[in-house]
């Protein structure tokens, strides 16, 4: 059955493998993907260990709905205690290798130790081996992946795989599959580096079935059909993510010169339409049918010629809005070159624009940079800064230990300008006139995060009927005010852990659309397809269980309320631009800790956001970790 | 024709089939459009 | 007048939607190595063509076919293997220029797409049609009418001022 797929220890260091069912106690309580790998995080990581140590563990968890034919559910987790955070580390990346991990025989595999030779692990049909990759070590991210298919003969390999930048240990190293597909964020790159494994490669030709196969595909095709006829999803078709820069550009709400501005003007090269220029089409993860994804190519200019995917709007902002850059070409291009060193493109273009404005302020100068002059929109510097972060070369070396080292090294003050919560970079998107969105950056298991929570739907001021009914409870629909809006986050938290848990993707739920499958639709897919039954209700507490767990691994490394905080120009910079709505808005702190307070009672937690007794007995937790798998 | 949700306001208003252009009628915000199908209009930027 | 299975790779988007509901409707299970279409991608160069039976008028199939196993369904159209007749000697899967026929790998039987009886399962789940059934004269037009957008490009180059 497809919740019996098999979870794989295996020592770097002993080179011992074992192979073990996947109980189903963990899918009653935890589902699959991130859940269980939340699970076995706390579990498997003792506390306090040095992130980049052996004793780190690596885990990998397709999602308890990998392989259907809709909603994006090819997905896959990877976790970690973070090298940038010293928490929670964990990305869900897209595209196939998730599901092709299945085919495979595995839906979890726990990489402990590190081995002594750099290696790949190689995962067929039930069978995983730990072979030799001294001929992969060096190469970029797509040369790793074309090297694997060439050494096995068979194209359709599906790898996850790390860069130069991982191999370096550059701390927010990501891992790859595929041109675009990044596990980008908390640094599972420079935790795979660490072990000196390259890469993970998968190739499978087992079956996964299913409850109900006939049933299941009709509602799969329902699924599609719903997702597909929102407004969001068809727009997000034509362009991509870069869709919402029109949104956010317009209104004042993207970071601009670091954190200087909160609109780009005269950005309209970078409006997602001029992607028709380059783009030869689109491209979807396994099982998708909204492919928010361009295939482009660069055939002229400086940087020409390249194929790769994408651009995300996050690289809009990081190699764009944040450094002042205004035209596309090198956005493209820079996204190019992070892609194939394999470094999260949002942490590289955080700590770049950060640079760029403490040369400005002079709290940086040219002796401290070799020489390199971090002048806004100076493309020449933009692109051997990124060059030096991944080869951990000159100052380059100094940012590639993530904020919280480069703010100790530099000193001066440096910190307040630097946007980031738990040292780790915020997504280009200013938060200043969306309380919600701020509660969410400052709370999120993960650092600044706007995919642990991120309630997009805020944004459409929605009848309030409407969202009492979605939230379960009263919630302002003026996306400005702070009412409700501890509720809001509450319950996106939840929905996207389950979802990262069931491996679909948060553009196929309530992320941008209000009406895209949710609690029912996953309830009924997880019933047609492995026979278990949750009700909406359990659906939300294994959500709740999940993240409190996450927020009990932080606690345990010793985070507490003080880290669940904003950076302070939040507080003391009004926002200079933008239409009226979001002109002069800047956060009020005495309302955030409110706000914050409501959002610890909503969870059950104390004043000092520590789970209750009585909140981890409801949820079970009170006897972790109790090392189950 | 096409709904959009004006940015400023929040309010949806209609824009004609093919405009370039459209201004909220009730917080008169000004827009540039484009269309990612021929019947969905979505705000490009501010005119 | 009977419809055909008609590709356009340049509107496939990769997603393989097409692979794990053929499995899922052919063999009540999901795995894309047991489908009857597969995706053929060059990812580096971002081309992705759909391989699958184009139920020749000419079948070769059905000529190298040693116990005349593989008929065409003529309310369909769809060149059909009747497993009660086949032998599994897998030269269909030899000779066949598009490797329109495959084997399946658990039981190493020929796979080969039926068109579903007439509503092909794919085709119903691809999204951004690069996979359509349509009546033959409906499949001229399309292509008649890209090339005439081509061509129309061109003139209006060569008529700019």
């Amino acid at each position: 059955m497809v919740w019996n797929r098999k979870i794989a220890y295996i020592n770097l260091s002993t080179r011992k493998i074992i192979r073990k069912p996947v109980p189903k106690t963990m899918r009653q309580l935890y589902l699959g993907g991130r859940g269980i790998d939340m699970y076995l995080l706390y579990n498997h990581v003792k506390p306090k260990i040095d992130p980049l140590s052996p004793e780190n563990v690596l885990f990998i968890g397709a999602g308890l709905l990998g392989g259907i034919p809709c909603l994006g559910a090819g997905r896959c987790d990877v976790a970690a205690k973070s090298p940038v955070t010293g928490g929670v580390g964990d990305s869900n990346v897209g595209g196939f290798f998730g599901a092709e991990l299945r085919f495979a025989g595995f839906d979890h595999l726990v990489v402990t130790g590190k081995s002594k030779k750099t290696v790949y692990i190689w995962v067929q049909d039930g069978e995983i081996e730990v072979r030799d990759a001294a001929d992969l070590w060096g190469k970029d991210t797509v040369e790793t992946q074309t090297a694997i298919r060439q050494n096995h003969g068979d194209e359709d390999i599906k790898s996850l795989v790390i860069g130069v930048a991982g191999e370096n240990l550059v701390r927010f190293a990501n891992v790859r599959t595929g041109m675009k597909n990044s596990g980008g964020r908390t640094g599972m790159g420079c935790v795979m580096g660490s072990k000196n494994l390259k890469a993970v490669a998968a190739r499978g030709t087992m079956n996964l079935e299913f409850a109900k196969p006939e049933k299941l595909l009709d509602y799969c095709k329902e699924m599609n059909d719903m997702i597909i006829s929102t407004r969001w999803a068809r727009a997000q078709s034509r362009w991509g993510t870069m869709i919402i820069f029109s949104n956010t550009n317009t209104t004042g709400l993207i970071r601009t010169k670091n954190f200087q501005l909160n609109l780009l003007e005269d950005g309209q090269d970078l409006e997602p339409e001029n992607i028709d220029r380059y783009s030869i089409g689109t491209a979807g993860c396994y099982g998708c049918v909204v492919h928010c994804r361009h295939r482009y190519v660069l055939k002229d200019g400086p940087y020409a010629p390249f194929f790769d995917e994408g651009p995300e709007y996050t690289s809009l902002g990081a190699f764009g809005t944040m450094v002042n850059v205004k035209k596309l070409e090198t956005v493209l291009a820079a996204n190019h070159l992070v892609n194939k060193y394999g470094l999260d493109t949002l942490e590289t273009g955080g700590l770049i624009a950060w640079a760029m404005e403490l040369y400005e302020k002079g709290i940086i100068n040219d002796k401290m940079t070799g020489g390199l002059k971090l002048n806004w929109g100076n493309e020449e510097a933009l692109f051997e800064l990124i060059h030096q972060i991944a080869m951990r070369e000159g100052f380059g070396n100094v940012l590639a230990n993530g904020f919280r080292d480069a703010i100790a090294k530099i000193g001066k003050g440096s910190g307040y300008y630097a946007i980031q919560v738990k040292g780790m970079s915020n997504l280009h998107s200013d938060e200043r006139p969306t309380p919600s969105f701020a509660l969410g950056i400052a709370t999120a298991t993960r650092g600044s995060d706007h995919l642990r929570s991120r309630p997009a739907v805020d944004m459409y001021g929605l009848p309030e009927e409407f969202l009492q009914e979605l939230y379960g409870g009263p919630v302002s629909s003026d996306y400005t005010s702070y009412d409700g809006k501890s509720r809001m986050i509450w319950w996106q938290e939840r929905l996207y852990a389950v979802t990262d848990s069931i491996g679909i993707c948060k553009f196929q739920t309530v992320f941008c659309a209000v009406h895209a499958p949710k609690w029912n639709e996953f309830s009924k897919l997880i019933q047609l397809a492995t026979g278990m039954k949750f009700s909406k209700s359990q659906l939300m507490q294994i959500g709740e269980r999940i993240y409190t767990l996450e927020r009990m691994f932080n606690l345990r490394e010793g985070f507490t309320r003080k880290d669940d905080k904003l950076p302070e120009r939040y507080f003391k910079e009004p926002t200079p631009l933008g239409l009226p709505i979001a002109k002069g808005k800047k956060i009020d702190r005495k309302k955030f800790e409110i706000m914050l307070d409501e959002y610890y009672a909503l969870h059950g937690w104390s004043k000092n956001g520590v789970p209750t007794k009585k909140a981890l007995v409801k949820l079970g937790l009170d006897k972790e970790p109790t090392h189950m798998i | 024709m096409s709904e959009v949700r004006c940015l400023n306001c929040l309010k949806r208003f209609e824009v004609q089939s093919n405009a370039k252009e459209a201004t909220c009628p009730n917080c008169k915000t000004k827009y540039r459009i484009s269309w990612p199908t021929p019947t969905q209009a979505k705000i490009r930027g501010p005119a | 007048m009977q419809k055909i299975l008609f590709i356009d790779p340049e509107k496939c988007t990769g997603c393989r939607i097409c692979e794990t509901a053929c499995s899922m409707h052919h063999e009540k299970v999901c795995n894309p190595a047991r489908a009857r279409i597969h995706i053929a991608k060059w990812e580096t160069a971002g081309l992705y063509i759909p391989v699958v039976c184009l139920h020749c008028e000419t079948p070769i199939c059905e000529t190298v076919c040693p116990v005349r196993a593989i008929k065409r369904n003529e309310k369909t159209g769809a060149v059909i293997i009747d497993y009660n007749l086949c032998v599994g000697c897998r030269l269909c899967v030899l000779y066949c220029p598009f490797a329109g026929a495959g084997i399946d790998p658990l039981t190493g039987k020929v796979l080969k797409c039926d068109l579903c009886d007439g509503d092909p399962v794919c085709v119903r789940f691809c999204e951004p049609k690069a996979l359509q059934y349509v009546k033959a004269t409906r499949a001229n037009t399309m292509k008649m009418r890209k090339a005439a957008e081509k061509f129309s490009e061109l003139m209006q180059k060569l008529l700019a001022p």
